[in-house]
């Protein structure tokens, strides 16, 4: 069974003459532990589709099921519950409370779940070992390097065991060599942890780590194909003529 | 939890300078109430000792419910009553002794008893020499009085000595042939002489002020209270002694303006702590919507600023608790030294009471919780997606737009309401009115700068202008700063017109009152307690001076109407007309004085016709000595002297019929046609120095100790309006630093374009005076209608006066608003010109 389905979701902002139709009828759905990136130009609606995926919007119409419960039927605190438990979140920027340190980031959606706050640690510092910080876990944010910060993000995303894991351009912020490690990082969640993820990137190198990955244009797809590694991934791109 | 408050204590470490300039708003409205009342009980035990030290031993104490004279017969009564062993009268009244340098005291309470008696009903140890005895009640004989040692010792007089004591006719001069060992009440020394003699002194043959008595062995105290009571009749109080409640209320305004003082401390605490965590909310947007998308909830939100409420609320309040307590400390500790001095007494100690950690500890906690649910609130409705947005959304400004037009509507219907010349409606339009100016503040902020920042430009000319686009780019928080500035200042406002109606109007009263040539008043300025009078002597010594003209003489005795006290004044309407003048109330003449020669009228003063709800033509009842009476009002007229006091003005027949008052307590004199005002000023001194508790004044002399005395009383007026000025400047200070954090980066970035350390301070001074000009603005134009409020206000609980246009109370406003400005923007602008540039574009 597909772990997240959408079915003819739309999103239109504003009224009128104004209208923006960022989504448009978007049928799409991942497996358990499939890693899939979502890919095209600026504007055609990825973020809005992670969005609605993630439940922090609400769709015009059609409808998201996670795990089998479609969520606009879900009221907002069931929808928190269901993204602090089911769903980890990594975001491009303002990924960390900046007062905190690393191993206290982490352990947030644990925390905000009322988990033992000393549970709560274990896990966090067992996760970010996973991510190889290890030796970081006492630093805050400020002390982090770029991809540091986005690894601690990643290990928060996981420490609650999720389903999914959703993230929006998380190497937008990073130059290349970081951002090779965080998509590896997150094949590593894929292929070895089993989170199924929903990515959105720029970047052909990083899409290039993923199982799948569906081109999106003016808030439709327009292409969803399987690739096996970098050449698989380039043909694909460039028969969409993103190349 | 806990994350609540590991993040609360991060967050606040992480911004020191706001975390202590918010903490400073509550501390000093807890220190305020907290310090005050733990030092109010003190000073309230050490009174009630004082006055049990003056009742003293006795079992029984009788008084005219008024605190008038009454018959000495009434001890007969008293003591026929079952259970009563001894009764007996007692004179008591104050003096003021002619200054004389070898005597440490201006007052002396003579007591006049009766030397069989009295020692029944209570002790009179003996120290030295010998106790009054039943020969000393003969008034030809040489006066003998018996002095308590510790006035002896202050006074420097031992057994044998002559002692010089004000008189009705004049002065009298007593042998002092005993002192005692008894205790005497602090601040008060005491001189006993037999009852005959303190009677004549006081030109009040046959008068008591009290009757004391002594319970047989055995008695039910509280039945034969109830049987004296009965014995006696209405118009007396038993038991508890009626002592000098100036004190008393003396200590109760101040205690109700420190509470005031701190409630408003704590009200600007408030605004600052909205701030504060408007400011707050705003900055951690993207860490709120951030938390939400990892699964936080709105209540989680809620609670997380609620902690950091909390925390900031426990942090100022108990600041606030140890700097009252220090505050109260160090006053107990200087009054101590001060009083014990003075009076003898041991020190008073602060005491806190339950009652007062509950108020200190609610008001602080609740201000800083309350201030803080709203920008809480909107922080719960901070969406994830919110966050990840680069801008504030516009919600805030469409916000003050809408709050804009409410304050306008606010604002036309409490200009209304203010012109409606209805009392209750002024009041509330007063109010309204300041709630309106509060609301439309951060709409008004962009017109308002627009206009004020061209002078600044003037002088600034690129820094002026950023400022302003600084102010504007933030209404919000702009808005919050010029309504604490501008609620500051309104009171300023307000209360320097109240201070300009005030003293305009006892100026005008004292014109009036001394169209009279020469004053002739008691030592002590009011005419109340049991001021010692003069008999006919001096009056018709004045009459007979050379040169003197028409004269007009006022007798005082003091009578209740329901629960109030009143003044009675004895006039002779005639004479009076001729020397002085009535400040006659709307409706009223000298045909109304002229009707006091019926002693069933009197003339009311607006203090009397506001307390006791009265007008011209109505009938009111008056607790005489000798029982009810009804009086019908003739009319409303104000004196100077008594404008402060219910009193209402009868014929000086009427006061001898029914209170037994004959003694004059001031005498008006005019000097004849053509005579030399000068020569006659010096043959009446000479004329008044055998009256020696009374003082001899020229009109113009006298107005000059008037306006001394005003002088005074506005610069007290002045100081509490600058001190309620300064939660305000705290405001101001607050906003500037929260200012110059949140443009950090900014501030970076232009030092790194070119910008140097000076334009940046100037910058911040720039932002400052537009705030503080913008809130001064706003100040004046509330505090205007605020003073004629309070002018209103005071005008309907009884003291009349006109508005007058508070020009200086305008300038200092002004001032006091610009000099706030410069203050508040010290700090900030340090502190914004010290940024490191490199870590400043760094911030984040
Ligand atoms: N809150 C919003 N209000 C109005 N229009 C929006 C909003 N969010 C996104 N849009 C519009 O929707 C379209 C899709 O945006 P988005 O999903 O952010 O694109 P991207 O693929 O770059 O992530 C864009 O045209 C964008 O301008
Ligand atoms: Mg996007």
């Amino acid at each position: 069974m597909a772990i997240v389905e959408t079915k003819g979701l739309t999103k239109v902002y504003g009224t009128g003459e104004t209208a923006v139709t960022a989504l448009d009828a978007v049928d799409l759905s991942l497996d358990p532990g499939e890693f899939v990136a979502v890919m095209g130009p600026s504007g055609c609606g990825k973020s809005t589709l992670l969005n609605l995926v993630g439940g922090l919007d609400t769709p015009t119409s059609g409808t998201v099921t996670i795990d089998g419960r479609e969520i606009s039927q879900l009221s907002d605190d069931e929808i928190t519950r269901l993204r602090r438990e089911r769903i980890g979140f990594v975001f491009q920027f303002f990924n960390l409370i900046p007062v905190l340190s690393a191993v206290e980031n982490a352990a947030l959606p644990l925390i905000l779940d009322r988990g033992g706050s000393a549970r709560a640690a274990a896990k966090a510092e067992e996760w970010l070992e996973r991510v190889g910080l290890e030796d970081r876990r006492a630093n805050r944010p400020d002390q982090l390097s770029g991809g540091q910060q986005q690894r601690v993000a990643v290990a928060r995303a996981l420490v609650t065991e999720p389903a999914l894991v959703l993230a929006d351009e998380p190497t937008g912020n990073l130059d290349s060599k970081s951002s090779e490690e965080i998509a590896t990082l997150l094949r590593q969640v894929s292929s070895e942890w089993g989170r199924a993820i929903l990515m959105v990137t720029h970047d052909p190198r990083i899409a290039a780590h993923a199982d799948r990955i569906v081109f999106m244009r003016d808030g439709r797809i327009v292409d969803d194909t399987k690739i096996a590694g970098a050449e698989s991934a380039r043909d694909a791109m460039e028969r969409v003529g993103l190349l | 939890m806990s994350i609540s408050f590991t993040l609360a204590r991060r967050y606040m470490a992480g911004r020191k300078l706001r975390t202590a300039l918010t903490t400073l708003a509550i501390v000093l409205g807890v220190m305020l109430i907290f310090g005050f009342n733990g030092t109010l009980p003190g000073m309230m035990e050490w009174m009630r000792k004082s006055m049990l030290a003056s009742v003293g031993e006795v079992d029984l104490n009788v008084q005219s419910a008024s605190s008038a004279l009454f018959d000495q017969r009434v001890a007969d009564k008293v003591a026929a009553v079952d259970g009563v062993a001894a009764a007996t009268p007692v004179l008591r009244r104050n003096v003021t002794l002619p200054e004389k340098p070898d005597y440490h005291t201006t007052g002396i309470t003579v007591i006049g008893i009766d030397p069989v008696v009295s020692p029944d009903v209570r002790s009179y140890p003996v120290a030295e020499g010998r106790m009054l005895a039943a020969s000393d009640d003969d008034t030809n004989a040489r006066p003998v009085a018996v002095i308590p040692a510790s006035t002896a010792e202050k006074m420097g007089l031992a057994v044998g000595d002559e002692l010089v004591v004000p008189a009705a006719s004049g002065a009298m001069t007593f042998e002092v042939v005993g002192t005692l060992d008894s205790p005497v009440p602090p601040a008060t020394d005491e001189v006993y002489v037999s009852l005959p003699l303190a009677q004549d002194m006081f030109a009040a043959p046959g008068r008591a002020s009290a009757i004391e008595a002594a319970f047989e062995g055995g008695a039910d105290e509280e039945t034969v209270q109830e049987a004296v009571g009965d014995a006696v009749g209405d118009g007396y109080v038993i038991g508890s002694v009626t002592a000098d409640s100036t004190l008393a209320a003396g200590f109760e305004v101040a205690g109700t303006i420190f509470n005031v003082l701190g409630l408003f401390a704590l009200a600007m605490g408030g605004f600052i702590i909205l701030n504060t965590f408007r400011t707050i909310v705003a900055e951690r947007r993207h860490d709120i919507g951030m938390l939400r998308a990892i699964g936080a909830s709105r209540r989680q939100i809620l609670g997380l600023f609620l902690t950091e409420s909390l925390v900031q609320g426990v942090l100022g309040t108990g600041l606030g608790l140890l700097a009252g307590w220090g505050f109260a400390t160090v006053t107990a500790a200087g009054m101590s030294e001060l009083v014990g001095d003075l009076m003898r007494i041991e020190s008073f100690e602060t005491s806190f009471s339950v009652s007062t950690w509950v108020l200190a500890i609610t008001l602080g906690m609740g201000a800083t919780v309350l201030s803080a649910i709203l920008p809480a609130i909107a922080a719960s409705r901070i969406t994830p997606l919110d966050a990840m947005r680069p801008q504030l959304g516009d919600v805030y400004e469409k916000a003050a737009t809408k709050r804009g037009w409410v304050g306008l509507a606010l604002v036309a219907i409490a200009a209304g309401m203010l012109l409606s010349g209805n009392d209750g409606l002024i009041g509330l339009g007063g109010l309204l009115l300041l709630v309106g100016m509060s609301l439309g503040a951060s709409a008004a902020v962009k017109p308002i700068t627009d206009f004020f920042s061209r002078g600044i430009e003037l002088v600034y000319r690129r820094e002026g202008a950023l400022a302003r686009a600084n102010l504007q780019r933030n209404p919000g928080r702009a808005g919050v700063t010029v309504s604490a500035v501008m609620i500051s200042l309104a009171l300023v406002t307000g209360i320097m017109t109240m201070t300009a109606a005030v003293v305009g109007g006892y100026a005008e009263y004292a014109e009036k009152a001394t169209g009279t040539d020469y004053l002739v008043i008691p030592q002590g300025l009011m005419l109340s307690g049991g001021m010692v009078g003069a008999g006919p002597e001096m009056a018709e010594a004045v009459r007979s001076t050379e040169g003197v003209g028409d004269v007009a003489t006022l007798r005082y005795a003091p009578a209740v109407v329901g629960d109030l006290t009143v003044q009675v004044v004895g006039i002779d309407a005639e004479e009076y007309a001729k020397v002085a003048s009535f400040r006659y109330s709307e409706g009223s003449s000298d045909a109304d004085l002229a009707k006091l020669a019926d002693p069933d009228m009197v003339l009311a003063n607006a203090s009397f016709r506001a307390q006791t709800k009265t007008a011209k033509g109505d009938t009111v009842e008056v607790m005489t000595p000798e029982g009810a009476r009804t009086f019908t009002i003739a009319g409303g007229g104000n004196d100077y002297i008594n404008a402060k006091l219910p009193t209402v003005y009868v014929s000086q027949e009427a006061l001898a019929d029914l209170w037994g008052v004959t003694a004059d307590v001031m005498v008006l004199a005019n000097a004849t046609e053509g005579a030399d005002k000068a020569a006659v000023l010096q043959s009446l001194g000479a004329t008044i120095d055998g009256f020696p508790s009374f003082k001899l004044y020229d009109a113009l002399a006298w107005q000059q100790v008037q306006n001394d005395l005003f002088g005074q009383l506005e610069i007290v007026y002045y100081t509490l309006a600058v001190v309620l000025a300064i939660p305000s400047l705290l405001a101001l200070l607050n906003t500037l630093a929260i200012g110059v954090l949140a443009r950090t980066r900014e501030i970076g970035m232009l030092r790194a374009v070119g910008a140097t350390r000076r334009q940046v301070k100037r910058l911040v001074v720039a932002e400052s005076f537009l705030l503080a000009a913008v809130g001064t603005a706003a100040g004046l134009v509330a505090g205007v209608p605020l003073g004629y409020v309070i002018v209103r206000s005071i005008g309907a609980v009884g003291l009349e006066f006109d508005f007058v246009w508070p020009t200086t109370g305008l300038v200092v406003t002004v001032i006091v608003g610009l000099l706030f400005a410069v203050l508040a923007a010290i700090i900030p602008a340090r502190q914004a010109a010290r940024l490191d540039v490199i870590r400043a574009l760094r911030y984040e």
